[in-house]
């Protein structure tokens, strides 16, 4: 077949086709929607962690002027979510649309006020009286595990979803015959994503057709469907789910929410419309939250610091109740399989569990597990190479894969398929200016100052699919995304994806894949997504895949119509259709570009002269395909990020001065969109590094219900960035791409933690900095304990 | 119920509220400008910025009944003609933003700061517009947004 010209816009750096209407201040948010008739749902939730339903008093709500009716428990009580894992052992919860006999979380609904507004509906919450009679709350890991501790959920062995543990051949006698170990124990603060839009959605329920319609702040409007038809009872074709424009995701936005299932019910109930919007209160306790690991790891190693083997203990606070699609189990099934990172480890002993504890459940957040687990691996590099006495970049050197180790089949099972982690690490020492750095550190220590400089390493699984989420004994196996592709007769496109853009740029990326396969400009195509009544059945936005699946299933529909395109072009032609090149505007003969037809031409022709086509030709120009990236096991991106930070002796405050990095995500449809996406990251990074935390006291209360405790980056704490690309295209994906969306976000806490670690030292006592976040408090902690004062933090 | 009237993005609206109506709410409800977005309502986000008098507030926090008898301006008024203010042009093409739910409260601190510190360089700009949070971007390229933006307006400036 002859080549199509070459592309236009892969790869280009063009703006986005969004940013218009969102600049305008015309984007629509889900908040922004209101129907006729629509009515103000407000939560009235639980103050207690743990506690008995004794009772609610709603009298005085119920009859308060403007109230149209006020739910409790027993309302919704066919209802529940329930989101079983097929590992065996799985220990199931039911989390109830608003609290039954129990709550188990500070946060968790109680009663649902439907009202005229939103002003009358929160004045007549107030008016709710729940009698609770508290209950021993399990607060953290060790007190849900302790085996005096009642487990929360009836019929439970203990608060353990589910305990797993896999070890290689090999591991007992690599490990036992090592002339070298280092142990270290980490913790990772409980924090989330905290998008600037907080949750929100708007039910309606048609009485005469039985169908329900929600608009949701959601990144997977597919899988909200699917979990809706389960939780309401109701078939997926009564059901049509819209996520507009959404105010940023982060994962804590791909979850079914009980808040979304009361609305549906109470929409139902009522004959009417009813909108939900989350205040930031509400979402600090009632909106998932996530990271909360605790890793104990050993290393194993010889005398150049060639690890041998490793052996991590993993534990993952994960609240209440398992969430829907992903169960209780994600996070720590994660961790488990990536924990050896980027390094050439063949032995590998490991345990997970995910603990049930009264805190708000926990959920995806952008890198899921992988901060942590890169946190726990490059923690321990680097105190293997103070161990030894060897630099921290020659240590990961020594152990890195190398480019002829791929495709690397990593102890715990997992297949990476291409990568350039020496390179990534040699370019972001160049990028960011080691040797620079380490001079300006020397005469800042001349001056008393502690200025330090971390780095690390990561390989990250992206766009894996059916192979990978079998494996993880999810109830929904998602992997393959659709796209449509669809030329009319005026010669524009319309491209209809089943992932969904909200902030990442796919309403371009998308348009950019599909003009280049049909020749057409940028502008001449729209893309659509988010309402599951337009767009074919696929997962949505999460884990680095969509650009990689959905460009894929773009570039297989797009390359299906302009075969139509050829077929029709060559008969009118008299041409033989493998001759024909597509080309912008035009369909021409290979080698005489003056025998040609324009598409718009063309496409008129086939929607509008069906008796001028060739036998066996359809008169459209559309076709529907889904991609999974077979074998689905992923592709690899990689990345190197080196930072240097200062620290206030006296606030414990710490301050990052650079931060450099090299992204590895192969060929790249739009590199500024790429840059975006890792400054963002990387952004997000930070704050989980140094501010962000859900702290509870030892009652379940949480501490951090407002910006003004929960604290997150803002403009004058983070610097300008550095970044640079390498290109190293996956085996396994159409065009080599990878997925990068997570990636900024999973390496900061290691890097800052390095950074900080070597910033303390040159004082007199080393420290090992072995907890995120890294607040004022906890670095005035390590200071102290390297000063020889205290105990750290 | 308050008699209240109001100039916004120059025409005079006039209604009877609740005094308690926080203008972010009158904005977005009352008048259907949704452009002004919610995102703490506790004051610290910054995306319910708009201007009144020419000076930045928090929406979420000021009464609508506290602006009576003056000019509120809003991310709608900024485009003019069809066309995106210089400050928007900038955004777009530094890519200064991805889901866009902080850009309208940030752009009106930006309108501010062009008003008010034409001159200042990146590390001034992080320091001003540090009362506007964005989750999504890291900022980077919204400081580029902003320089590109304070320089054109300079450059508007110069030539008039
Ligand atoms: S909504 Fe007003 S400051 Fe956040
Ligand atoms: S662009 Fe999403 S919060 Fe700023």
């Amino acid at each position: 077949m002859a080549a199509d010209q070459a592309p236009r816009y892969f790869g280009a750096r063009v703006a986005r086709r969004q940013d218009d209407r969102l600049l305008r201040g015309d984007g629509r948010y889900v908040a922004d929607i209101s129907p006729a008739g629509v009515l103000a749902a407000k939560f009235v939730r639980s103050d207690e962690a743990h506690a008995v339903v004794a009772g609610i008093d709603i009298e005085a709500a119920s009859v308060a002027e403007g109230v149209k009716e006020v739910f409790v428990g027993e309302d919704f009580a066919d209802n529940e979510i329930r989101c079983v894992s097929s590992y065996a052992g799985f220990q199931e919860s039911a989390q109830p649309i608003l609290a039954l006999d129990r709550v188990r979380h500070v946060g968790e609904a109680l009663a649902m006020v439907v009202a005229d507004n939103e002003y009358v509906a929160e004045d007549a919450a107030e008016l709710v009286v729940a009698d609770l009679e508290p209950l021993p709350a399990a607060v953290d890991i060790d007190t849900a595990l302790d085996v005096g501790c009642a487990p929360l959920h009836p019929g439970w062995r203990d608060n353990a979803f589910v305990r797993r543990r896999a070890t290689t051949y090999g591991f007992n006698e690599a490990s036992s015959s090592a002339p070298h170990r280092v142990s270290i124990e980490l913790h990772n603060g409980r924090h989330s994503g905290v998008p600037i839009e907080t949750r929100a959605c708007v039910a309606e329920h048609d009485p005469g057709t039985g169908r329900f319609r929600l608009h949701t702040t959601t990144q997977i409007p597919h899988l909200i469907r699917a979990g809706l038809s389960w939780a309401l009872g109701v078939p997926e074709s009564l059901i049509q789910v819209i996520a507009p424009d959404v105010g940023g995701g982060f994962g804590i936005k791909a979850q079914l929410y009980p808040e979304e299932v009361a609305c549906c019910l109470a929409a139902r109930r009522l004959s009417r419309p009813v909108k939900w919007v989350e205040d930031r209160r509400e979402h600090f306790v009632a909106a998932h939250h996530s990271r909360e690991h605790r890793h104990s790891v050993t290393g194993y190693f010889d005398d150049d610091g060639t690890i041998l083997a490793l052996e991590a203990d993993i534990a993952v606070d994960m609240g209440a109740y398992s969430v829907f699609p992903w169960t209780a189990t994600m996070d720590g099934g994660m961790a488990m399989g990536i924990l050896p990172g980027p390094y050439r480890i063949h032995e590998y002993s490991v345990s997970s569990t995910s603990v049930c504890t009264n805190k708000t459940p926990y959920g995806a957040y952008r890198g899921v597990a992988r901060p942590a687990a890169c946190f726990s691996i490059e923690r321990l590099m680097d105190q293997i190479a103070r161990h030894l006495g060897v630099d921290r970049v020659e240590i990961r050197n020594r152990n890195l894969l190398a480019d002829g180790d791929y495709p690397w089949r990593s102890p715990s099972g997992l297949i990476y398929d291409s990568g350039s982690l020496v390179e990534s690490l040699d370019a972001v020492l160049a990028l960011g200016d080691l040797e620079g750095l380490l001079k300006r550190q020397a005469d800042a220590r001349t001056a008393g100052r502690l200025v330090g400089v971390g780095l690390a390493v990561f390989t990250e699984q992206t766009a894996h699919t059916t192979q990978e989420f079998k494996q993880r004994g999810v109830p929904i196996v998602f992997g393959y995304e659709t796209a449509k592709v669809r030329l009319d007769a005026s010669g524009t496109a319309v491209v209809s994806a089943s992932i969904h853009d909200h902030g990442q740029g796919l309403e371009t990326t998308l348009a950019q894949v599909a003009a280049d396969r049909l020749g057409l400009d940028l502008e001449q195509i729209r893309v659509e997504y988010g309402d599951t009544e337009q767009v074919a059945y696929g997962a949505g936005t999460f884990a680095s895949r969509s650009a990689v699946l959905a460009g894929g299933a773009v570039t297989k529909a797009a390359d299906a119509v302009a075969d139509t395109l050829r077929q029709v072009a060559a008969h009118m032609l008299e041409a033989a259709p493998e001759d024909m090149v597509v080309e912008t505007g035009r369909v021409s003969v290979a080698g005489s570009p003056s025998q040609f037809l324009e598409t718009t031409e063309l496409c008129r022709l086939i929607y509008q002269r069906p008796e001028r086509l060739p036998e066996g030709v359809e008169p459209h120009l559309e076709a529907s395909r889904t991609y999974d990236a077979h074998p689905g096991t992923g592709a690899y991106t990689n990345a190197a990020h080196l930072a240097s930070v200062e620290i206030d002796p006296l606030t414990g405050k710490t301050r990052v001065l650079s931060y450099a990095v090299v992204e590895d995500c192969g060929p790249m449809i739009n590199p500024t969109i790429v840059e975006g996406q890792i400054f963002g990251g990387v952004a997000q990074g930070v704050g989980s590094a140094l501010f962000e935390e859900f702290l509870y006291d030892e009652a379940g209360q949480p501490l951090s219900t407002t910006f003004a405790d929960y604290l997150v980056p803002v403009m004058s704490d983070i610097p300008d960035f550095q970044v640079a690309h390498l290109q190293t295209p996956s085996p396994h994906t159409i065009g080599g791409l990878k997925g990068m969306g997570e990636g900024g976000a999973i390496a900061p806490g290691a890097v800052i933690a390095s950074a900080v670690e070597d910033a303390l030292s040159h004082l007199v006592g080393t420290v090992t900095v072995d907890r995120l976040p890294l607040t004022p408090e906890r670095v005035l902690g390590y200071i102290d304990a390297a000063n020889g004062n205290g105990t750290g933090p | 119920m308050a008699e209240l009237s109001v100039s916004v993005n120059g025409e005079l609206t006039a209604a009877q509220v609740d005094p308690r109506t926080l203008l972010s709410d009158y904005l977005r409800d009352h008048l259907g400008l949704t452009g002004t977005h919610v995102g703490c309502e506790h004051g610290y986000c910054g995306a319910c910025t708009v201007l009144v008098d020419g000076a930045s507030v928090r929406s979420c926090l000021t009464l609508a009944v506290q602006a009576d008898g003056r000019s509120v301006d809003t991310v709608e008024s900024l485009a003019s003609n069809g066309e995106l203010h210089p400050i928007q042009q900038a955004f777009k093409e530094c890519h200064g933003l991805q889901c866009g739910f902080c850009t309208p409260g940030l752009l009106m601190s930006v309108l501010e700061l062009a008003a008010t510190n034409p001159g200042c360089g990146r590390d001034e700009i992080r320091e001003h517009l540090s009362g506007n949070v964005c989750r999504c971007t890291g900022y980077h390229h919204i400081v580029d947004a902003v320089e590109a933006a304070l320089n054109s307006v300079r450059e508007q400036g110069d030539g008039s």
